[in-house]
């Protein structure tokens, strides 16, 4: 039996376009979905990064990695996919030789 | 108030053996600070921001902000907990003991911030070699873990690792007030059950459950350590971490419930709409066709008010000024008036146009709309096997093909990278729209709107058929990555971020109009100024003799099976190869230059629709749509090719143009020859 883990790797490889389908679609809770995609960044199993281009005109505090106004360059969490920010995130599965 | 001792320890990237730090280390420098050699030490852990310096700071009474930044060196605090709860002689269940009681001291320790004891950071590689790797004897006695309750899941895998390890552990839940705020209804009871070890709720910052803390902590050092949960006996690193959190999933059902289940926000229910595969897509279509006819319906009025103002005041204070310095008659009237005037001028009529477009598309943006048209173009893109993330640049394309050609540096992949700058220019940038603009006002009317939003959805068509082309003959063994978006909450637009965003694409427009647009005029001027004939003087000779006119009458045989094969029309397809804004100055300053008669440059329109119906024998309609299309299809400017030529080098920007210019005769021709049969 596929635990949790599985089952939203399992929605990446086939394509699930979104984490709000994700969480439809595997019946989970939204919080362990969203735990489940930090733990696979974490661990190098899927690939993470903002899908933002340059700076944004409106100052630092309005790019999408910021959190609460303050400047989010550098972060290395993925802050969005727990909801604490609005950017767009893009996870890839990272290819495993 | 005693000051912790903070600790600055070196981590080794690898964690794994011998270790010089240990949880009782008696190191000379936190000596004192230490409750003494015998008394129990306790580690708080937990993962950044979930309340474990504050709470370190309100049973020790000190002060200490904790930074945990990857790579750096990565700090420890010790301090000292002192309670007459904590005092093992007290046996009370409701615990009101006097407080004459003698207190006892605990260490404290304050980790640092860790999601797991997986090592991937200095901060987790200082906690597992304290908990983990380092001798049995110098582990700490009991593991505080901090967990917020609004994100219960992401805390719990460390307790998972945690309770597979012979150490006691106590579960600290923080921010049930904000889990509280998300409809989140704790259970402490079933929670501690489903884990197998205490559980009590702590508010760090107002200090509240530190009592009930204390009790649980005098209670469990007093119990034996308790048997670690057993795991799988598989290598494999996916099961045993499935297994953890097959395990805290059902600590997150026990432990709390939501009012509705799965609880859908307003956005969810939205969503369900807006994302779905066949809906989407139309709403979407509907959505961009509305703003475009808002656009040029609102627009429309104020863009008359402008034209008459530059064909009227404007024009007669010029001329007037030049009869004032004597320089009417001269070639400074024809730069001026026929130049400047007409052709910047009538550019400036589409800033009201722009400035509402802008406004429109900011409001979608900062709704959140924009974010689920990315997901519903992803999902279109790859149907046809193209990467998923070059939806980005390509919807970065529909404002300008310069920055969206700098774009595809996200994409991983060379291949991807070169196939989508191929594609950008395919789509219709912001400059393209003044002309459709225009021309649909010429010679739709009121459908003007329809006959851009038609523009739009054939340039989505030629980026997919081009895409597809390129994919099926050129790279045959590019794969496409599975891609998800986290879709961000739809709010209300802010009126500061939508008129900044509004102000800072309409100065680009207003940049490009006075920089680029004003050299082009005056080159344009230029070459309508010099004779190519011995009996004309410059600046005295009729466009059509002149260099541009011979230049255009050379080039417009060309786009003759197009049905727009006059030399006035094929001269501002040539001019517009440097900007398409110039399009429409070089066909002002073109007419103008014809007739120059006072009250005729406002009629520019007429000028146009004749053309066309003159060069396209009577079929006007079919012939000004093949000319749109060839405007869409053909290079989007002389930046993006700099651009192009940057990132993809000289060969591939070469072949492009080809590509682009065979696409947009072929698609023109094929538009105005099957047109001319239906009208």
């Amino acid at each position: 039996m596929s635990g949790p883990l599985t089952l939203v790797l399992a929605e990446i490889t086939a394509g699930t376009p979104t984490v709000a389908d994700m969480i439809r679609n595997t019946g989970l809770p939204d919080d362990v979905v969203r735990a489940a995609l930090d733990h696979l960044v974490r661990s190098g199993r899927v690939t993470s990064s903002e899908l933002s281009i340059g700076c944004p005109s409106g100052g630092c505090g309005t790019c999408g990695s910021a959190l609460d106004g303050a400047p989010g360059c550098g972060r290395t969490t993925p802050d969005t996919l727990s909801g604490r920010r609005p950017g767009l995130v893009s996870l890839t599965l990272t290819r495993r030789v | 108030m005693p000051e912790p001792t903070r600790l600055r320890l070196p981590i080794a990237p690898t964690a794994q053996g011998s270790s010089p730090v240990s949880a009782k280390c008696g190191c000379h420098a936190v000596a004192d600070r230490t409750a003494g050699a015998d008394a129990p030490v306790i580690a708080l852990v937990g993962a950044p921001n979930t309340g474990k310096s504050t709470l370190f700071n309100a049973l020790t009474g000190s002060r200490v902000t904790m930074g945990n930044w990857p790579g750096t060196t990565v700090e420890v605090s010790r301090g000292v907990w002192r309670s007459t709860l904590l005092t093992p002689s007290c046996t009370c269940t409701d615990c009101s003991c006097d407080s004459s009681d003698e207190p006892t001291s605990l260490t404290v320790m304050d980790l640092p911030g860790a999601h797991s004891l997986d090592a991937h950071s200095p901060d987790e590689a200082l906690t597992r070699t304290l908990l983990v790797d380092g001798p049995a004897d110098e582990r700490p006695d009991l593991v505080l873990a901090t967990v917020d309750a609004s994100r219960l899941a992401h805390g719990l895998y460390l307790v998972a690792q945690l309770r597979e390890l012979p150490v006691r552990v106590l579960v600290i839940v923080t921010m049930a007030d904000v889990a509280s705020q998300r409809g989140v209804t704790l259970d402490p009871a079933s929670l501690s059950t489903t884990l197998g070890c205490p559980v009590v709720v702590v508010d760090p910052r107002r200090r509240t459950g530190l009592d009930e803390l204390a009790i649980a902590v005098r209670r469990i050092l007093t119990t034996a350590t308790p048997t670690p949960r057993s795991t799988p006996a598989d290598d494999d690193q996916l099961v045993l971490d499935d297994d953890r959190f097959t395990w805290l999933s059902a600590a997150v059902d026990n432990g709390t419930s939501q009012p509705d289940g799965h609880r859908r926000t307003l956005s969810d229910r939205i969503d369900r709409w807006v994302t779905a595969p066949v809906v989407g897509p139309l709403i979407f279509l509907t959505v961009m066709w509305a703003v475009f006819q808002v656009t040029t319906v609102v627009a429309a009025p104020l863009q008359q008010a402008l034209d008459g103002l530059f064909s009227g005041p404007v024009t007669d204070a010029v001329a007037a000024a030049l009869t004032a310095t004597h320089l009417q008659d001269t070639w400074v009237e024809g730069l001026l008036l026929n130049g400047l005037v007409a052709g910047v001028g009538m550019l400036l009529t589409f800033v009201p146009l722009m400035a509402l477009m802008f406004v429109l598309l900011a409001l979608l943006e900062d709704s959140g709309y924009l974010a689920r048209a990315a997901v519903v173009t992803d999902r279109v893109m790859r149907l046809i096997g193209l990467p998923g993330r070059a939806f980005l640049p390509l919807v970065v394309g529909f404002g300008c093909n310069v920055p969206a050609i700098s774009a595809t540096r996200i994409l991983p992949d060379a291949r991807q990278r070169l196939l989508t700058a191929l594609l950008v220019p395919f789509t219709s940038c912001s400059a393209r729209l003044t002309v459709f603009v225009m021309l649909g006002t010429i010679f739709f009317g009121n459908q003007a709107g329809t006959a851009v939003f038609a523009m739009y959805v054939t340039s989505v068509m030629l980026v997919v058929l081009v895409g597809l082309i390129l994919r099926r003959t050129l790279w045959r063994t590019m794969g496409s990555e599975p891609l998800i978006i986290d879709l961000p909450a739809y709010h209300l637009p802010t009126l500061r971020l939508t008129a900044s965003v509004t102000w800072q694409r309409l100065r680009g427009f207003l940049k490009t109009a006075s920089g680029l647009i004003v050299a082009t005029v005056c080159a344009v001027w230029l070459l309508q100024a010099i004779p190519t004939t011995g009996g004309e003087a410059f600046g005295e000779v009729p466009v059509g003799d002149s260099v541009y006119g011979v230049m255009a009458h050379a080039v417009a045989p060309v786009f003759a099976p197009a049905g727009f094969g006059q030399w006035q029309t094929a001269s501002a397809l040539m001019v517009g190869f440097v900007a398409k804004e110039a399009v429409i100055s070089s066909w002002a300053q073109t007419y103008a230059a014809e007739e120059p008669a006072p009250g005729q440059t406002g009629v520019l329109g007429e000028h146009v629709r004749a053309a066309f119906e003159q060069s396209s024998g009577g079929h006007p309609i079919p012939a000004v749509l093949a000319f749109m299309v060839f405007l869409l299809a053909y290079t989007p400017c002389i930046a993006t090719l700099a651009t192009q030529w940057r990132e993809i080098g000289p060969r591939w920007t070469l072949f492009g143009i080809g590509m682009q210019l065979v696409t947009a005769w072929v698609l023109a021709v094929a538009v105005f020859q099957v047109g001319r049969l239906f009208w």
